[in-house]
């Protein structure tokens, strides 16, 4: 799903470069600090691994056939932030070089194959293997992480549509999503393939860190993850929040919305619009980031008092 | 394509190159579609930039045929969409904006790109990466289609099961092989003196 | 005189407990071509990586067992080390890693921090030494097979180092590849250790020559004296090459 040019406005190329550089570059910084040396070499030849992979046939009917995308399959190898450098230089040399996806929505490309199929991907393969672990667990972990990632990867490319005012989210995102779900499905099972086929050689190649790259240290990866919240909240939330949500519908149809409490809503941002900003998809997407960034200070502000108080050096000594 | 290998532009020159590029792309995105008469003026500038390149016809034609289904779904489907987008005007700035790159892609060698790059400040390890991904894709790419080759010369039934056991075989091999060459390139670059 | 290369009692086991090399002896003096011959598996390469310090990952002190130039293989000495030993490895695919052949050459100048003037010439000149002058601006996969391993030659003797290390630098060429090679080789006067299954070029360059078999040195002498040991040979892997087993009319009679 590489976004050509022409297709996404200014704000939203701007914002998904922006999102896109902060995060390719957090995750450059996060790799180099943790990255032994002699496996540098092993982030270019993944990318060329990628790109070869991709070329790989995976026949399915008549003279079609199924493709790796592969970010899912990269972060279970070589962890997430490496993922997302891999996933960016491949992009970046299939926009340059082949004119596989637009120049000015490069952004937008790394923004949906590079950091939210990546690493979201990544963070459903973890919860999957944590309730199923060993090596069939793996194989269905990459199945289901495969396949979500595509659909993340969906939803947010057809909210950046939408919000380019190219498509209406009514028809981008049942379509856009509609059409992954089918993709996304070889995605994961091409991804879950090649791992069996890799651990079948090397299985050394699989044990968690192995490789010795970047091992997930979760503040990193929470950052990553809130990158991706805040371009969501940009191009995804405006419209989700606009259709009316099912608690509303509920409230409505029992006749008990009337009763809401709507003080404090009223008074910070009726219905997610900031007062005083006129465009309402940016006020929106304003009033989302601010509020995931609220909801981050007031959980960091929790962990720190709560963590504070267990330490692990008093642990230790007692 | 007749790439001229006796002229190595400078870096700078390159940098110059890729902001004309991005500055062509922006033009043409942010042309509005009232006034079609600047989209024939953009296509005439870049056909005229192609002639003059001389970058072949066919090379042109053969990267436009694969602009994705993407390209055309997406299109139709804001023909048919509400928010009053003209197609023809959405595929016309999208082919424009792809003339550019192929503009670009085929008259800049990927070495001296890299060396532009590093002048704007890119991180090294990006473009450390960038480059060992561009030299050795083809190796890789190479060796797929000999793992495949030698496959299909000992397969005889046919089936998709098989083919995409065969398939996913291959591509596990070739990441194998990867991570065994790095090794090597690992040796090979500390082998001259390379620091991290 | 100091040797060029001196290795005493040199042991390694890979980190899957197989052994790799056992007591490994001998010397090789400056200017000397010496051939290193043996079995796949006996632990050729696994020597060679052994001279410039990429193996092992955690380098002895002082008392290690190799010295280059009476310098011995530490991790202080590493930088100078690398740049007098010039390491040619079995596969030009993975020592040609930069986007083109100048490039390339240039690398090892570069990471030598000499200026972009010095630079130049020596790459101009490296180019010039392996007959590769214009195909400077090529992609390396665009090179044959015995072009790239010119250019692997000349990235090594660009950062001019007083020992030459080949690990079968003429595996994969033509005939006239091999010719060029051996031609070339001739002419670099450096110490040289060439490993190697190509028996011919072992008796065309190195007057010396060692056997290594198991991760041990078997033997130590004269090419010509250990190459015609027919038995020698053939207990080891090896045989006895054409060159020394038919007469030549410029050599006479096969001893």
């Amino acid at each position: 799903m590489h976004i050509p040019d022409g297709f996404l406005d200014a704000k939203t190329a701007l914002t998904t470069a922006t999102l896109s550089a902060i995060a390719v570059s957090f995750a450059l910084r996060h790799v180099r600090r943790e990255l032994p040396s002699r496996r540098v070499p092993l982030l270019g030849l993944s990318a060329a691994f990628l790109f070869a992979a991709q070329m790989v046939n995976f026949p399915i009917a008549g003279g079609t056939s199924g493709h790796l995308l592969g970010g899912t399959l990269i972060a279970v190898l070589l962890g997430p932030s490496a993922a997302v450098v891999v996933v960016t230089t491949v992009l970046i040399v299939q926009c340059f070089l082949f004119a596989d996806g637009g120049v000015l929505a490069l952004g937008a490309n790394i923004f949906n194959m590079g950091l939210v199929a990546t690493v979201g991907g990544y963070a459903v393969y973890r919860c999957v293997n944590l309730m199923w672990p060993g090596p069939r667990g793996r194989t269905v972990a990459l199945t289901v992480a495969g396949w979500s990632s595509t659909i993340f990867a969906a939803f947010s490319c057809a909210g950046q549509l939408a919000w380019s005012q190219t498509l209406v989210w009514e028809i981008a995102w049942p379509a856009m999503t509609s059409i992954h779900v089918l993709i996304g499905l070889g995605e994961g099972i091409i991804s879950a393939l090649i791992l069996i086929a890799i651990t079948r050689t090397r299985p050394d190649l699989v044990a968690t860190s192995s490789l010795g790259v970047t091992p997930v240290r979760w503040r990193e990866f929470s950052f990553l993850c809130l990158l991706i919240s805040l371009g969501l909240a940009c191009f995804v939330a405006p419209f989700a929040s606009s259709a009316r949500d099912g608690l509303e519908t509920v409230a409505i149809q029992g006749g008990f919305a009337h009763r809401a409490l709507a003080p404090l809503q009223s008074v910070l941002a009726a219905d997610y619009q900031i007062p005083g900003l006129t465009s309402p998809a940016l006020s929106t997407a304003l009033a989302g980031m601010l509020g995931i960034a609220a909801v981050l200070g007031l959980a960091l502000l929790i962990s720190r008092l709560v963590l504070r108080e267990a330490s692990p050096k008093k642990i230790l000594r007692e | 394509m007749k790439r001229n290998f006796k002229f190595t532009p400078t870096p700078q020159l390159v940098v110059r190159k890729i902001i004309g590029t991005i500055t062509l792309i922006l033009l043409i995105t942010l042309t509005p579609s009232t006034h079609p008469i600047w989209f024939g003026l953009e296509a005439i500038l870049l056909l005229g930039l192609l002639w003059w390149s001389r970058v072949l016809l066919r090379c042109v034609l053969r990267r436009l045929l694969i602009l994705s289904p993407f390209v055309a779904g997406t299109a139709l489907a804001a023909h048919y969409s509400a928010t009053g987008l003209d197609w023809k005007i959405l595929a016309l700035r999208s082919t424009l904006c792809l003339l550019t790159i192929i503009a670009f892609a085929e008259t800049t060698a990927v070495s001296d790109l890299l060396r532009g790059l590093r002048l704007i400040r890119v991180p090294t390890l990006l473009v450390t990466t960038l480059a060992l991904m561009h030299r050795y894709l083809f190796v890789l790419a190479d060796e797929s289609s000999r793992m495949n080759r030698a496959r299909a010369a000992r397969t005889f039934t046919t089936g998709r099961r098989l083919a995409w056991l065969q398939a996913a075989s291959v591509a596990g091999q070739l990441f194998v092989r990867a991570t065994e060459r790095a090794e090597r390139v690992y040796d090979a670059m500390c082998a001259r003196g390379w620091k991290a | 005189m100091k040797p060029a290369i001196s290795v005493q009692g040199l042991s390694f086991c890979y980190p899957d407990g197989v052994a790799a090399l056992t007591e490994i002896s001998f010397q090789v003096a400056r200017g000397e071509c010496v051939g290193l011959l043996g079995p796949n598996g006996s632990g050729k390469s696994t020597l060679l990586r052994h001279l410039n310090g990429i193996l092992p990952e955690r380098l002895l002190g002082e008392n290690g067992p190799i010295q280059i130039d009476g310098t011995p293989v530490t991790s202080l000495h590493l930088a100078e080390l690398r740049r007098q030993i010039g390491l040619l490895f079995q596969d030009p695919d993975d020592q040609l890693f930069c986007s083109t052949v100048a490039e390339d050459v240039a690398f090892g100048p570069q990471q030598l921090g000499l200026t972009a003037e010095e630079i130049h010439q020596r790459v101009q000149a490296a180019l010039q030494q392996v007959g590769l002058g214009d195909l400077a601006p090529r992609p390396p996969h665009h090179l044959s097979i015995g072009e790239k391993r010119r250019a692997c030659l000349a990235g090594v003797l660009a950062c001019d180092p007083s020992i030459l290390v080949l690990d079968e630098p003429s595996s994969g060429l033509d005939p006239r590849g091999r010719r060029e090679l051996i031609t070339l080789l001739r002419q670099i006067t450096s110490t040289k250790l060439i490993a190697t299954h190509d028996l011919e070029l072992v008796v065309e360059l190195c007057p010396r020559s060692l056997i290594l078999d198991r991760g041990r040195i078997i033997a130590d002498g004269p090419t010509t004296t250990l190459l015609s040991d027919e038995a020698l040979m053939l207990a080891h892997g090896l045989e006895r090459p054409h060159v020394l087993q038919h007469a030549h009319p410029h050599r006479g009679e096969p001893r």
